[in-house]
């Protein structure tokens, strides 16, 4: 996966870092079991501070998209997400839609957006449940 | 001496058809080991400076070769036909200097890099899932040098008593022993081992430089490029192999011509040229229509020493692709290559301390 980092960005570097693993584990361009470089060597190829690397992927870890192990290096895990995760993310989503209601986007582009996002996703993203 | 004459003239256009040719293969991205934004990749300063730089080249180029002619014609002395390949070179990095300083003065006083988002891009599949080492490629060097050991020992009862040492040229005789006879084929075991060891250094330790505007492109072209450069560097190997080899059934025939150094050069130079034409047509990235990140390569000139000798010490990589010319370039400021350059060296002196001091 190419990942690309906007050193301008507010955001800070392990963010972008974790949300572009995220993004590839959604877009399915990551899965179960992808290994991810040792994060000496991502720091190395991306000129940063190996500790960025290291926030990053504990991050993920707590999370539980990312297995870390010194013998397999980094591997993707997928956890389903249990009902704290669900309300946290309700909480940030919330947060996401005020914004955009905030700045006056209308519901329906709002709305259109969240689908085609979703759908660029479609590969990996689990049927609902009838 | 003819025979010096044409190699020497052969080496030199090769070198400044080279530096001619350097402008319009190298990335847009670095014009003279510059990084300079995508904008600036047009500028009338990088117009004006390749179009100068040509100019001094060509007339560089000339001046040097005149020189060297009559020097030779007035003294006769052989050794300054090689001299004037590294005096067109000395010119050739002069002629790439000034054109590298005007244009980092143009890029400070307009101040180009103002603006721009700074970005880096890595492609984790080239550490996850590197570029496969082209094995089969080392086959045909490994073969000669096998065959020629094996020839050797066949041929050795039958070999004359005082052998002709061939140094690329047939310069002395030495009684017939084990380290005389097979004195090519250390040097050709020595140099399989140097070279692959370069190729392993490339593929497994060095750093892509992506172009973080076009990510995908940029990580695509340089895993082609990695392994299109070991495979042709391996072919020059082979192509050195077969001339030691050659040069060694010279000496064991005890056939004295004065072809002989041809037997040595003319594969070497070969290869050379193949290896060349070969990574100076696939030296640039190609267009393939990516969409723009909106990023830029992040300014990187102050860990290119006098714009060409990468010195990082932040930088693990042993090697990176080369600015400004085809192929990879040592990176200088790891403590690694620094000590593999000081082995290289002693080895190199023990070497020829022990065969000319003997």
């Amino acid at each position: 996966m190419i990942i690309n980092v906007d050193l301008g960005s507010e955001v800070p570097i392990y963010q972008q870092l974790r949300d572009r693993i995220v993004e590839a584990i959604a877009g399915g361009v990551l899965s179960e079991g992808s290994s991810l470089p040792s994060t000496r060597v991502l720091a190395a190829d991306f000129g940063i501070n190996f500790h960025t690397v290291n926030k990053a992927y504990d991050l993920l870890r707590r999370e539980g998209l990312l297995q870390l192990n010194r013998k397999a290096g980094a591997v993707v895990t997928v956890t389903p997400g249990d009902p704290a995760f669900r309300a946290d993310w309700t909480a940030r989503a919330r947060t996401l839609l005020a914004e955009a209601v905030a700045r006056g986007v209308p519901a329906g582009e709002v709305l259109t957006t969240c689908r085609s996002v979703l759908e660029s996703f479609a590969t990996t993203q689990p049927q609902d449940m009838p | 001496m003819t025979l010096a004459i044409a190699l020497s003239s052969a080496l030199s256009t090769l070198v400044l058809v080279l530096a001619l040719v350097l402008p319009s293969i190298a990335s847009p991205a670095v014009p003279f080991g510059v990084r300079v934004p995508a904008r600036h990749e047009g500028d009338p300063v990088v117009t004006r400076q390749t179009r100068l730089y040509r100019w001094r080249v060509l007339v560089g180029g000339i001046a040097a070769a005149g020189l060297v002619v009559v020097l030779y014609a007035v003294t006769g002395v052989t050794l300054l036909l090689p001299l004037s390949v590294l005096l067109l070179v000395g010119v050739w990095y002069g002629c790439f200097f000034l054109a590298n300083h005007g244009i980092r003065a143009a890029k400070a006083a307009g101040g180009w890099f103002e603006g721009v988002r700074p970005g880096v891009a890595v492609d984790t599949g080239l550490r996850t899932d590197p570029p496969r080492f082209p094995w089969l490629w080392l086959a045909p060097a490994l073969i000669i040098t096998l065959a020629t050991v094996v020839i050797g020992v066949l041929l050795y009862p039958s070999m004359p008593d005082i052998l002709v040492v061939h140094r690329g040229i047939p310069d002395r005789t030495a009684v017939k022993s084990v380290a005389t006879a097979f004195s090519l084929v250390f040097v050709q075991l020595g140099v399989t081992a140097l070279l692959t060891g370069i190729a392993a250094a490339i593929v497994f330790g060095s750093r892509p430089d992506i172009d973080p505007a076009h990510p995908a492109t940029s990580a695509r072209w340089h895993r082609r490029y990695l392994t299109l450069g070991v495979t042709v560097l391996l072919g020059l190997l082979a192509l050195i192999d077969l001339g030691m080899l050659g040069s060694s059934l010279l000496m064991w025939t005890g056939t004295v011509t004065s072809w002989a150094p041809l037997v040595v050069v003319v594969p070497i130079l070969v290869g050379v040229v193949i290896a060349v034409v070969v990574l100076a047509r696939n030296n640039r990235e190609p267009d393939e229509g990516e969409p723009d990140t909106g990023l830029t390569h992040r300014e990187d000139d102050k860990y290119w020493r006098g714009g060409m000798f990468y010195v990082n010490s932040d930088d693990h990589a042993l090697f990176v692709a080369r600015r400004f010319g085809v192929g990879w370039t040592l990176n200088f400021g790891n403590p690694r290559v620094l000590m593999l350059l000081a082995g290289l060296v002693a080895l190199l002196a023990l070497v020829i301390t022990l065969r000319f001091g003997g």
